[in-house]
């Protein structure tokens, strides 16, 4: 990305007036998240739901789907809380947020199929992080939902730009990535890192946002970026991608964030990966029910 | 290949009206696995035992012990063998089961593998459907081929080695009739292209098409033992391999050594499709995984390199 074309991004992603602010429990959420779980008070918790009636009503269908684990009652959030865990809860609740901020006027992708891939890295990469035993698999869960912001923030500061961009992505069957850097100048890591910043995400998150792609030495500094780079190439391989056929072969084991993640993590070297594959399939379905029950309905609000 | 007796049999299996628990089936898994490497774990047997039910009411043995017999000390205990293995190995599948391997074969791996043989000059390619069952996979192979005659395999000739153990099967690929069941993902625009219809069939329900013969020219089918090292030599310079729910019926050792020698088959850079939920894991390591969009696949490295890094 040359200069110019930086600066005017900045400029327009910082002047966007359909990306709503975050609602008041984003901030102290990911402070919250940031904390190991027994640190986190349950009143606080409860106390920030309670801000907002919409949320909480949300909050507990999702703990209620079988992707979480299924609350036994979802009643109360402090009841979803005992039940799934402080620091799942708080996923759930992030994931909320997310929805909320998300723009509600025009969108150049389908904000479902954006959902979907995004609530779908969430899991896969919280699933694929217990596999190799990586010690937060709830940061892992929030890196993987908060990864491809960029496409958010492309999609309404520039949709009829970004509308070409996903139609030859799919026309050509290759990576979005690819045709933004031809047509944009810029890619949706790029732009989310500025998104990620205005919106004050820990710089853990914001590494996975910016270098999910790879580049830049970040799969050797932080094992999430290689953790969340390897399940967006999964689930783009599993049906949970940006909707479109993408030709490539991945050999996994070859790439270059699987090898820094071996070193760190030597479950990883024994896994069965083609059997986690098989296992997303069952995940496909499930997210696919989530994202049309929790989303569309208020998409069309 | 899900197997056409397999609903009955498990069925009835689950409803604990025969578990084949009889001391001779054990043997006559023994049997089976000594001459065909197909290994019938606990959790297998009523697929043997559902397949011996069927040829006991044919050859009237009147038990399992009975049964044996006939495989182990009578005259034609061979050709009895045969039947049974036929009866073991028929499956039931359709034409086109796999969109997601297919897609992967036109717009990946065969671009890929087109641009590398080029560049070494070799404009032929080799692909076998091993364990072809009733012949849909090849020619569906076949049909995919064909369709790239004028664009991709611009230039290039392609043969299509279909190979089964069982030859009642065989013989149903070579005639290459289809009706509804195994047309059921096989669209319009094929059945038009690459079909005629058969004649004095009646049109409408339990209409039956024939594969055309241009598509049976692009196959080469015969009889093959996977598990016999002599006749899998022959098979050598593979670009593409499909064994496709076939070695589930092996056992772990069998299983290795076949798959060795698939390895083997295929030229440097080959690609070697299993079944839907099939892997190779602890089976063999030097294929790498790879993954498509929707399905998986194993890679055999380019030549000159270990195949793991």
């Amino acid at each position: 990305m040359n200069a110019n074309v930086a600066e005017q991004l900045n400029k327009k992603v910082r002047s966007i007036h359909s990306l709503p602010t975050p609602p008041v429990i984003f901030q102290p959420l990911l402070g919250l998240l940031q904390q190991p779980a027994d640190r986190v008070n349950l009143k606080e918790v409860t106390r920030l739901v309670s801000y907002d009636e919409s949320l909480a009503a949300m909050c507990l269908r999702i703990a209620n789907s079988p992707l979480f684990g299924r609350a036994k009652t979802t009643e109360s959030v402090q009841a979803a809380v005992l039940s799934l865990g402080i620091r799942r809860v708080g996923d759930i609740l992030l994931t909320c947020c997310m929805q909320q901020m998300m723009p509600r006027g025009k969108w150049a992708t389908d904000p479902a199929a954006f959902w979907r891939h995004s609530l779908g890295c969430a899991l896969v990469t919280r699933k694929f992080a217990e596999m190799i035993e990586y010690p937060d698999v709830e940061k892992a869960y929030v890196a993987g939902l908060l990864h491809d912001l960029g496409i958010v923030v492309n999609s309404v500061t520039y949709p009829e730009e970004f509308s070409g961009v996903l139609e030859e992505a799919a026309k050509m069957c290759v990576p979005l990535l690819v045709v933004e850097e031809k047509r944009l100048g810029f890619t949706h890591c790029e732009s989310g890192l500025i998104l990620a910043e205005t919106w004050r995400i820990p710089p853990d998150i914001r590494d996975v946002i910016q270098f999910h792609h790879g580049d830049g030495g970040a799969f050797d500094k932080n094992p999430l970026v290689s953790l969340v780079h390897l399940c967006d190439l999964l689930c783009r391989m599993r049906s949970l991608g940006h909707g479109y056929y993408e030709a490539q072969g991945v050999d996994f084991a070859a790439d270059e964030a699987w090898l820094v993640l071996a070193q760190q993590f030597p479950r990883l070297a024994a896994m069965d990966l083609a059997r986690f594959t098989f296992d997303l399939d069952a995940v496909v379905g499930e997210v696919t029910d989530l994202v049309n029950s929790i989303f569309a309905p208020t998409e069309a609000s | 290949m899900p197997m056409a007796a397999d609903l009955q049999t498990s069925a009835a299996s689950a409803r604990g009206e025969d578990l084949f628990t009889d001391p001779a089936y054990l043997r006559i898994r023994d049997v089976v696995y000594q001459i065909s490497g197909i290994y019938h774990a606990e959790d297998k047997m009523y697929l043997l035992g559902g397949a011996c039910t069927r040829r006991m009411a044919e050859t009237k043995a009147k038990s399992p012990r009975e049964y044996l017999d006939q495989l182990t000390v009578r005259a034609d205990r061979d050709s009895e063998l045969r039947k049974l293995l036929n009866e073991i190995t028929i499956g039931e599948t359709c034409l086109f089961r796999s969109q997601p391997q297919i897609d992967a074969l036109k717009s990946v791996i065969l671009p890929q593998l087109i641009a590398e043989k080029a560049q070494m000059g070799y404009r032929r390619l080799r692909v076998w459907s091993a364990g072809c069952s009733t012949g849909e996979e090849p020619y569906t192979l076949a049909m995919v081929l064909l369709e790239e005659r004028e664009k991709l395999l611009k230039g290039w000739t392609f043969e299509i080695a279909a190979t089964d153990l069982n030859d009642r099967s065989i013989e149903i690929a070579k005639a290459g009739v289809y009706g509804d069941y195994a047309l059921r993902n096989t669209s319009a625009y094929y059945r038009r292209k690459y079909f005629t219809p058969m004649a004095g069939a009646s049109a409408g329900a339990g209409e039956k098409l024939q594969i055309r013969d241009e598509v049976k020219a692009a196959i080469a089918f015969s009889r093959l033992n996977l598990n016999d090292p002599s006749k899998m030599l022959f098979m050598s310079g593979m670009d593409i391999i499909f064994c496709c729910n076939v070695l589930i019926y092996f056992d772990g050792a069998s299983k290795r050594r076949v798959v060795q020698q698939f390895y083997s088959n295929l030229l440097p850079g080959g690609y070697f499709f299993l079944g839907h939920s099939e892997s190779l894991f602890q089976v063999n390591d030097e294929f790498r995984l790879v993954h498509f969009p929707g399905t998986t696949a194993y890679w055999k490295g380019p030549a000159g390199k270990g195949a793991t890094t």
